[in-house]
């Protein structure tokens, strides 16, 4: 049978450029004494930690929407072992993203390939290949407490608490100083 | 095509310097990039892939790519890289079979090395997929082979046929119940008409003759179809038939009018020589490539089982698709299943494909796509009715409503219908409404299973667009008694939108008449607790025990409670005393985790030692487990038999406390029979047994695995397997019971009433299902337990 590594048409079950940045990162960062090597052995890579990975980053949640609602997609594609929420890190409100544990692999595969893209709660979701939730990766990361990119999102958008945080902030200064100088 | 376009351009450095250098002179605004040619091999690569997927005329195609590696054929690499993809298209885009092998044909006639080449790779490919059990690649690899008949010496492409079918032969001989032996005559039966619309002229003879035999195999009903017919009610849209003998019969018509084979493109074609000759005629012709059947033959991963033919557009007035008599009906759709299973890993791509499906047949195939329904009338005469769409939209119908088990999950199927709908909604999304009304019209008579996987894809394919439907064409159901399969499947459709959005979301797209059937309890945060009502019998305790549990006091203190109601309990000479405290207990976990579903497995986690006491002491007090959660969250189900589910799993509850709280253990028994989500929770706790005895299996299967590990797991498998078939005999002895107490009711009850007659039916209905997942289990279990035997011996 003829090694079909590469199919005539793309995957949709491979993680995104987006953890391949980072793993290609870190990876750069490891290889840096010893560039020379690389040209010899350009695919030695280590150990790939998602080739077994049963969990999947999913993002572009609402915040509103429920773990039972996730559930309820989720387990379309197998029985779910572990469901985290992201959640704000002051407030501990959902904050538009969340982990999805499987029991298998495929599942988790399945899932990248079935649900990735598709809709929850009327928005498209994706998900990503995860290596794995590790404790504290639940909060979000932005300044304010929740993920990044709802700090600067210019683009109203209700499901995600309307503009990004840190310019409702400054549109609310701008309005409360109009207000003054009035 | 993924990486190799990539490869070459040195990834991150690449980048750097570009905007380095964007940075340093902005002001020259022309790009600086060096005219770029691509390399052949990229070219006919990219060419190859797109082959035929435009409505344009693809012999042109055909011709430049075969020129192409024609000039460039002394390239090693460019040799290799060619010719493998035409294999690997012949796998994994099975639609463009013929178009690949006209391009080798075609090819031929200047370098016969080009199809030598090729039909030694198609070679080591069919041995390969023979070895490995894999008989869809085989059957493609057959057909690229059917496609280049005029290539070959001698027979070709029949001494395979006719090696397969004495195979076939010999399998049928020795089991009544053999799935391989049917599945090898339908790569036959699929073969020949690639064939005969090849380029070579004069096989017709051994089409003929082949069918002749084919005929006794496929003409015999298999054991199980019985058990796979979508339509087992008496009142069925229409009679079951097996896709194979469906095809037996129209290549039987079809080589009555001298295998016109409408359908399939002979792209081959190419313009008379200047001696009016055809110049395929006179090519170097090659020996057929050395295929031999073994022996014995792996029967592939997977257990095979019957197909009957599925449709939803089989009944319209006008035709949509081909009717099953036409030849053309098992074409399209056996093209159509296999693209559609072997790009499971793309779906985007497998939607495009079934938008496309005009580009891959004669051009007189279908009408234009997209074309309205009302508008089909007016077609003149012979012209062809055949929406593309709806040709390709019945192919996924036939996957998601194939019995036992389709190749794939469920919700791939829905992502396709999804994605296929995304792409071209004018013309997809009407083709959809008609299946739907044809599968709802049909959902009296229709298996249960099927109509519980219809309402799971109806409310998932609507969550994914805004959930707009027509509700109130089915307005006048709404008042059918809640035991009617057609009100069943509004009331578990709609409970499934709630659960994929919210109630009062889904209240906003309903017209009037259904408001009632989404209670305002359903709105509320949380449900009631219900010791809040003074009037609850232990009123007192349960408030007690919630507040204890609450502030998570001792074990001490909340046992003293619990002993307080039991002491009651008996006074009041209640007899199984474990049942109300067990009841104030588990109602007060739920009302602590009504938040979320981690919230009340935190709490269950907490409470585990006390849960999992339970169970031991009373069976009835373990069902009482089950009622407690049910009854708390009776206006969400669904939330209810998710928390069963993981009650299972803590091995708090066993499969048979489900099984028997849901169809012996319950008031109103026989109504809930009705309940899609009572369904739900049987289903999936029978899904969690049967699975866990494949997976020992699967285990014990294993390679290298020592000795005693395989007797140990042996041992689990026997103790296992004696489990399941206990719980497949619960659930049988059930619900005859119920099928005869309804039959007692009906006699000893005179006068006509419906709603008794509907009750009578959902046992049937019932009892289908899981003697089809028993029969199911037994044949795949069983054929396990055989193939080790085998080997030992």
């Amino acid at each position: 049978m003829p090694a079909a590594a590469r199919s005539t048409v793309d995957r949709l079950d491979l993680p995104s450029a987006y953890f391949l940045g980072r793993s290609r990162k870190r990876k750069y960062d490891r290889d840096r004494d010893d560039r020379d090597d690389r040209e010899g052995s350009p695919e030695a890579a280590p150990e790939d930690p998602l080739k077994d990975a049963t969990t999947l980053y999913v993002g572009n949640l609402s915040f509103y929407t429920t773990e039972e609602q996730i559930h309820e997609l989720f387990a379309k594609c197998g029985e779910i072992k572990r469901l985290i929420m992201g959640l704000d890190r002051y407030g501990k409100t959902p904050c538009g993203f969340c982990f999805v544990e499987y029991y298998t692999h495929q599942d988790a595969l399945d899932c990248m390939k079935y649900i990735g893209g598709t809709k929850l709660d009327e928005r498209i979701i994706r998900t990503d290949l995860d290596p794995g939730f590790q404790e504290g990766r639940q909060y979000g990361r932005g300044k304010s407490g929740g993920q990044v990119r709802d700090e600067y999102r210019d683009e109203y958008d209700p499901g995600r608490g309307g503009f990004g945080r840190a310019i409702a902030e400054e549109r609310a200064k701008e309005e409360r100083e109009y207000g003054l100088n009035k | 095509m993924g990486d190799y376009e990539n490869r070459g351009r040195g990834g991150r450095g690449y980048n750097n310097r570009k905007r380095r250098y964007k940075d340093d002179d902005d002001f020259d605004r022309r790009p600086q990039r060096r005219r770029y040619e691509e390399p052949p091999v990229i070219k006919i690569r990219k060419q190859l892939l797109s082959i035929a997927e435009t409505l344009r005329k693809p012999e042109d195609e055909i011709r430049s790519i075969s020129q192409a590696l024609i000039e460039n054929y002394d390239d090693e690499e460019l040799r290799n890289n060619v010719l493998d993809l035409i294999l690997q298209l012949t796998v994994e885009q099975p639609f463009k079979i013929p178009f690949v092998a006209a391009v080798i044909l075609t090819s031929n006639l200047q370098n016969p090395d080009i199809a030598k080449e090729a039909l030694i790779r198609a070679a080591s490919d069919a041995r390969g997929y023979l070895e490995g059990g894999s008989w869809r690649q085989f059957k493609l690899v057959l057909r690229f082979l059917g496609c280049l008949q005029g290539l070959f010496e001698g027979d070709g492409v029949f001494t395979v046929l006719e090696e397969l079918f004495s195979r076939a032969v010999d399998l049928q001989t020795a089991s009544s119940d053999d799935g391989l032996g049917l599945e090898l005559v339908k790569i036959i039966l699929l073969t020949i008409p690639y064939t005969l619309s090849s380029s070579a002229l004069g096989f017709e003879h051994h089409a003929a003759s082949l069918l002749e035999k084919t005929d006794i195999i496929t003409s015999t009903p298999h054991a199980l179809e019985a058990l796979v017919d979508p339509y087992p009610d008496e009142e069925k849209p229409r009679e079951p038939v097996s896709v194979l003998t469906l095809l037996q019969r129209q290549l039987q018509t079809e080589a009555g009018r001298d295998w016109e084979l409408a359908c399939i493109p002979r792209v081959w074609k190419l313009p008379l020589g200047e001696d009016g000759q055809d110049p395929l005629a006179t090519a170097t012709k090659h020996a057929f490539p050395d295929i031999t059947i073994p022996k014995s033959v792996n029967p592939g991963p997977k257990p095979l089982f019957p197909e009957v033919f599925f449709s939803v557009y089989a009944d319209q007035e006008v035709e949509t698709v081909p009717p099953s008599t036409e030849i053309a009906s098992s074409l399209l759709r056996d093209a159509l299943i296999d693209t559609i299973n072997v790009l499971d890993f793309n779906r985007n791509a497998t939607a495009k494909f079934l938008i496309d499906i005009d580009c891959y047949f004669s051009p007189d195939t279908f009408i234009k796509r997209a074309t309205p329904f009302d508008r089909l009338k007016e077609v003149a005469g012979d012209k062809s009715t055949w929406k593309p769409e709806d040709v390709a939209v019945d192919a996924v119908f036939s996957q998601l409503f194939q019995l036992p088990t389709p190749e794939h999950k469920l919700v791939y199927y829905h992502s396709v219908l999804t994605e296929a709908c995304k792409i071209a909604p004018a013309a997809i999304a009407p083709s959809l409404g008609r299946a739907i009304r044809f599968l709802y019209r049909n959902v009296d008579s229709m298996d249960m299973e099927l109509s519980f996987r219809f309402l799971d894809w109806f409310s998932h394919h609507l969550s994914n667009f805004g959930f707009t439907w027509k509700w109130t064409e089915w307005s006048d159901d709404v008042e059918l008694p809640d035991t009617h399969p057609k009100k069943a499947f509004i009331i578990g459709a709609l409970e499934k939108e709630i659960r994929l959005s919210f109630a009062q979301r889904i209240r906003g797209t309903l017209p009037e008449p259904y408001q009632a059937l989404i209670a305002e309890e359903k709105e509320k945060d949380a449900p009631d607790f219900k010791y809040n009502f003074d009037e609850t019998p232990f009123a007192l305790e349960g408030k007690e025990v919630m507040a204890l549990l609450r502030k998570k006091a001792p074990e001490e203190e909340i046992q003293a409670v619990l002993n307080l109601i039991q002491e009651k309990a008996v006074a009041m000479g209640v007899t199984d005393s474990l049942i109300p405290s067990t009841d104030a207990y588990v109602t007060s976990i739920c009302a602590i985790g009504s938040k979320s579903l981690s919230h009340v497995l935190s709490c269950i986690e907490r409470c585990k030692e006390r849960l999992l006491a339970i169970g031991p002491q009373s069976e009835t007090a373990r069902r009482q487990i089950i009622t407690s959660v049910m009854d708390y969250w009776k206006d969400q189900p669904g939330v209810g038999v998710n928390i069963i589910d993981k009650l299972l799993n803590y091995t708090i509850l066993t499969p048979m406390s489900v099984i028997e709280w849901a169809l012996i253990n319950h008031n109103d028994q026989r109504r809930n029979l009705a309940k899609s989500h009572i369904y739900e929770m049987v289903s999936t706790t029978v899904f969690k047994v049967t699975n866990r005895v494949r997976q020992i299996v699967a285990a014990r299967d294993q390679e290298g695995l020592p000795e005693d590990q395989i007797n140990m797991l042996n041992e689990t498998l026997i103790r296992e397997r004696e489990e399941q078939k206990i719980m497949f005999r619960v659930i049988e002895d059930s619900l005859t019971n119920y099928a005869r107490e309804s039959e007692d009711e009906m006699e000893h009850n005179s006068g006509p009433n419906v709603d008794r007659k509907l009750l009578q039916k959902w046992p049937e209905r019932w009892l289908k299902v899981f003697r089809r997942k028993l029969a199911v289990e037994e044949a795949v279990i069983g054929d396990a337990v055989k193939v080790q035997l085998k080997t030992e011996i």
